[in-house]
């Protein structure tokens, strides 16, 4: 779409139906989200245990005391070991199953689709002691290690530092690639098949068509799955918590999962633990703001 | 495509779709199994599904729990996909400054862990007297900065000159948004769709706070009751889950067509 | 529903100008005129059965001293575990109905998680109202809960129940500062539990494990390794539950009484420290990945026995087929230090009664007449493995039955003996804080940790979280 079209729509009329159309929308998140993120806020300036609770003194001591403190700041290292790693090679993964099964003459489409989304809609419960089991001393990973003489005696996964992170990057991946796959795939629905039949007749390699076209016309939609994916990360708590439970020695411990240790595990910390989820507010909007900047324009 | 290529991309789809459905296969087959042979990684099928599914029924309301599981989530996804669908059309059709600003403030209200907002939200709700309530259930997660940003991505294919074409015609522009966008947005709203009622039938940790009475139990809590005990019965567990699994894998399953071979003939 | 969303928004405003966590107890009676809304019928139910519940607390009043004959009386519960909990519930609510028909029991499953999360939620943000008229609670989380939120929950020293009934060591989990919060209900004691066929082929008898030192423990475990291949015990890693039973068995916390952190000169977490770290170089002990491998190499029979509380006995024998080969006894104890003994405690709950209960003298005589007072009670539901901490009803005939699994000894008697002679500890308000930091230390000192730079590290985190 041009500038000067949507320029042209931009009379005062047109102007206020947009507002009026996302009103409620916005009015809902204003009350369920805005309010309590306020109250959140304020409260990551009180100190104390429970309801006993008094003015921080001096007022950033929450906001300060983060940093000293161990256990958080090996959260903050693991969540970003997360993001780095597991994001990318998510979005990718799911990118191109996405360009293959949009292909026409594929056969048995339907039945890969659901396979491959199915993992996302299992239950958490499920899919932990599932990947336990698999990941176990005598489970199935170990036992085809061992028969295939890369291991000697089975690995215990769960209680190594690296490959505990690993197995919840396992996890994030089996778990969430088919969930991005949908997005791609609808926003492939968009662009009109003819460009792809064109470029096979000029004689584009499937690489080729995938770069110089899939890749900049989705380009919106991986935007949406980039920010979306790098918040999810930034606030993963359920890989964490069901998983590894943090461990081992808190090896594994994300932020989110730390907060709701300090909140309903320990003693309620509600002041340190609202400071907390502010951190990760900043840095998620950091990250999408770059990401904004660098994907969203309209050309 | 030549043959080399397509064994190339079967094999990969294959390996693919193995990796994703072991699991479940391994949760299928444990849902036939007694428990005991479940913790002995028994692999084969059993004979133990009828009674698995036997001491469910008893040890749960599993048809209460679905039919409230159902409940909130269609009617959770109804509304938010309409809602939602309005708003990410509204800021990117009629997107200027001041939208785009707003957008991103709206972007902001995901990035708070929910830990941190659920109390001051609990308090909110108790006062409003909407515990064990579907409002109380949907409310929070009716308007998502997710859905909303989903819809004004995918609005920015939809051509211009419809809209255009439409004014000449006289149709106003709320018309113009459920009889143009929303037909030709059709791959869209399925996975939209897809995605909310996934959300919210596996949704856990609010439910959890505010259904405080038996009746208003959720699937994804029934579940969780079975893993409370001393003992964990795996087979029954694995059953339960399997249930709890099937109503999304199938409302999937119904909907891929939709927006994986969306037909996007109508815009030219 | 634009009327709904009008008065959720002024609720929102008006909460909006509270700020969080100062307990605004205005908040419900201001927005109660909004329930008229017809949108929440449930609210609408939700309100009217407070106002039953206001009813029925005149009335109770009114028979002040018959109180439990009013008619159409209704005790809420939450509690967790079906096969457990909450068949002893049930169990305990047919009994009481006997003699009052008119009274219900209505429990709410509620995992033990979501009870934690429930009642924190609803303590700080002032909807006491939420709560239920009793709820179970984890015995190590009963300090922490009640000194956070003690308008939350009811004194109960005075309530008529006969608290030296019970293990002493057991009802310290629910007395702060001298007073009663909870009735205690199922037994952690914990249990050394042994394949005694396996044992047989290492020349051992379930004796050479009674009454013995982790020493002697660790030696007996080589014999049997070196004969079946087999640890003696598996436990799950990163988690210290045998820690803290090795800590408990000699009376030591990892708090003193004043509430500060007595982690770092604390000799006996050393000698256990050194202990556990023996126990897993030498192989006896094998660490596993999770409670469900954990449970599994006790049912594959990867391991020659475990030591945990006593409600493990119930996943034990969901391995029917090892009826008979399984031996019962008590724990080791550990090697030089004061007051070391062969006796522990693991997990375990209490009742609460909580603030919200409108009808206490209900509650009290029911609690009264069941868990602290019926020893009918505790011989119907030893069937699903619950055993009691209740003294009067070791003595009954169900208890000393012998129990074919674990070899025809007469295991339920043995260990309500056990239970008398753990002895007690100081769980702390920062139980949790304290044990995770602890299991963070003997993960790092098994990687080859040194014990005391690591116990410090863990002494510095609990300070940290205890501000």
């Amino acid at each position: 779409m041009s500038k000067s079209s949507s320029k042209l729509s931009l009379d005062k009329k047109h102007n206020i139906t947009g507002w009026i159309f996302l009103t409620p929308a916005a009015l809902l998140i204003f009350c369920m989200s805005f309010i309590p993120m306020i109250q959140a806020f304020l409260l990551s300036f009180k100190m104390g245990k429970g309801n006993a609770l008094k003015p921080a003194e001096p007022i950033f001591a929450n906001y300060s005391r983060m940093f000293a403190d161990t256990v958080f700041t090996q959260s903050i290292k693991n969540t970003f070991f997360y993001l780095i790693i597991q994001v990318p090679i998510m979005l990718i993964l799911a990118l191109i199953l996405a360009s293959i099964l949009n292909n026409r003459q594929l056969r048995f489409k339907g039945l890969f689709r659901t396979m491959i989304f199915l993992p996302c809609a299992t239950s958490l419960v499920a899919y932990a002691i599932i990947f336990r089991t698999l990941f176990a001393n005598d489970g199935i990973v170990n036992l085809v290690l061992v028969n295939l003489g890369i291991l000697n005696s089975p690995y215990s996964f769960l209680t190594h530092a690296t490959s505990a992170k690993v197995i919840i990057i396992i996890g994030l991946l089996w778990r969430w690639t088919g969930y991005n796959m949908v997005f791609y795939l609808s926003g492939l629905q968009n662009i009109e098949y003819s460009i792809y039949e064109a470029a096979k007749i000029d004689g584009a390699s499937p690489v080729q068509t995938f770069f110089r076209i899939t890749v900049p016309l989705l380009k919106p939609t991986i935007l949406l799955t980039a920010i979306m994916s790098t918040n999810g990360t930034l606030q993963l708590f359920d890989e964490s918590v069901n998983l590894t439970d943090g461990g081992p020695a808190n090896a594994s411990i994300t932020m989110s999962h730390y907060i709701y240790n300090m909140s309903f595990k320990y003693v309620p910390t509600f002041g340190y633990a609202a400071a907390m989820s502010f951190l990760i507010l900043i840095l998620v909007a950091i990250l999408a703001f770059i990401q904004m900047k660098v994907g969203d324009k309209r050309d | 495509m030549t043959k080399g290529k397509k064994i190339l991309m079967y094999g990969f789809l294959i390996i693919m779709s193995i990796i994703s459905v072991f699991p479940l296969l391994w949760m299928v087959i444990a849902a036939t199994n007694k428990s005991v042979d479940v913790t002995r990684g028994r692999l084969l099928p059993g004979g133990y599904l009828i009674e698995n599914f036997k001491n469910l029924i008893a040890a749960q309301d599993v048809g209460g729990a679905m039919i409230n599981s159902f409940k909130y989530s269609v009617i959770l996804t109804v509304i938010s996909l309409v809602i939602c669908s309005l708003a990410g059309y509204g800021f990117e059709i009629y997107h200027d400054k001041a939208k785009d600003a707003v957008m991103s403030v709206i972007l902001l209200a995901m990035m708070v862990p929910f830990v941190a907002t659920m109390i001051p939200l609990f308090r909110m709700f108790s006062s409003a007297h909407l515990l064990n309530s579907t409002l109380g259930f949907i409310l929070p997660t009716l308007s998502t900065p997710f859905l909303i940003m989903m819809f004004r991505q995918s609005a920015r294919s939809f051509p211009h000159d419809i809209i255009e074409a439409a004014r000449i015609d006289g149709l106003s522009e709320i018309r113009i948004f459920f009889q143009m966008f929303i037909p030709t947005m059709r791959s869209t709203y399925a996975a939209a769709m897809t995605i909310t009622f996934m959300n919210a039938w596996n949704n856990y940790l609010w439910p959890k706070v505010i259904m405080t009475d038996a009746k208003s139990q959720t699937m994804p809590m029934v579940v969780a009751n079975l893993t409370q005990g001393y003992v964990t019965d795996y087979g029954m567990l694995m059953l339960a889950v399997l249930i709890c699994t099937l109503p999304t894998a199938i409302v999937f399953f119904c909907l891929q067509k939709s927006f994986a071979e969306g037909i996007t003939g109508a815009v030219k | 529903m634009k009327k709904k969303l009008l008065s959720l928004l002024m609720a929102g405003a008006m909460t909006a100008t509270m700020f969080a966590g100062c307990g605004g107890s205005d908040g419900s009676d201001a927005s109660a005129d909004k329930a008229d809304d017809a949108a929440a019928d449930k609210a609408d139910d939700a309100a009217a059965d407070d106002a039953a519940a206001d009813d029925s607390a005149d009335k109770a009043d009114a028979a002040a001293d018959d109180s439990a004959s009013a008619g159409g009386q209704k005790l809420t519960v939450w509690c967790w575990d079906p096969a457990f909990n909450i068949f002893s519930m049930n169990e305990a609510a047919k009994i009481y109905q006997k003699d009052h028909p008119d009274v219900e029991v209505e429990v709410i499953e509620t995992p033990w998680e979501d009870v934690q999360t429930k009642l924190t939620t609803a303590a700080t943000s002032g909807a006491l109202d939420t709560l239920p008229d009793i709820l179970l609670m984890q015995d190590n989380a009963f300090q922490k809960n009640v000194i956070t939120f003690p308008d939350a929950f009811t004194d109960l020293t005075s309530s008529g129940i006969d608290f030296s009934q019970f293990a002493q060591g057991k009802t310290a989990y629910s007395v702060i500062d001298g007073k009663n919060y909870g009735v205690p209900f199922d037994n952690g004691a914990v249990v050394a539990c042994y394949r005694t066929d396996i044992l047989e082929q290492a020349g051992l008898t379930i004796d050479d494990f009674t009454d013995i030192t982790w020493d002697q423990y660790i030696e007996n475990g080589k014999k049997v390794l070196d004969a079946t291949g087999k640890p003696l015990i598996s436990m799950q890693a990163g988690e210290c539950d045998l820690i803290m039973m090795m800590m408990q068995s000699a009376g030591s916390s990892l708090f003193n009484e004043d509430g500060t952190a007595n982690i770092t000169d604390n000799e006996t977490l050393k000698v256990v420290m050194e202990t556990y770290k023996e126990l897993k170089e030498s192989g006896v002990l094998i660490e596993v990945n999770s409670w469900d491998e954990y449970v599994s190499s006790l049912t594959t029979e990867t391991v020659a026995g475990t030591i945990n509380g006593c409600w493990i006995m119930a996943s034990i024998k969901t391995s029917e087929d090892q009826s008979g080969k399984w031996g019962l006894t008590n724990m080791p104890s550990l090697v030089g230090v004061d007051g070391a003994t062969n006796f522990s405690n693991n997990g375990g709950s209490s009742w609460a009664v909580t603030s919200n209960c409108q009808n206490t003298d209900l509650a009290y005589d029911f609690l009264k007449s069941t868990f602290a007072g019926s020893t009918e009670l505790y011989d119907n539901i030893i069937s699903c493995g619950a055993l009691a901490t209740y003294a009067p009803a070791g003595d009954s005939e169900a208890y000393a039955a012998p129990d074919e699994f674990f070899g025809g000894d007469a295991v339920s008697k043995k260990i309500v003996e056990f239970s008398t002679k753990v002895p007690s500890n100081i769980t702390g308000v920062y139980y949790y804080e304290a044990r995770d930091a602890v299991a963070t230390a003997i993960t790092n000192v098994i990687n080859g940790g040194d014990i005391d730079a690591e116990l410090k590290t863990a002494a510095d985190t609990v300070n940290s979280q205890m501000q």
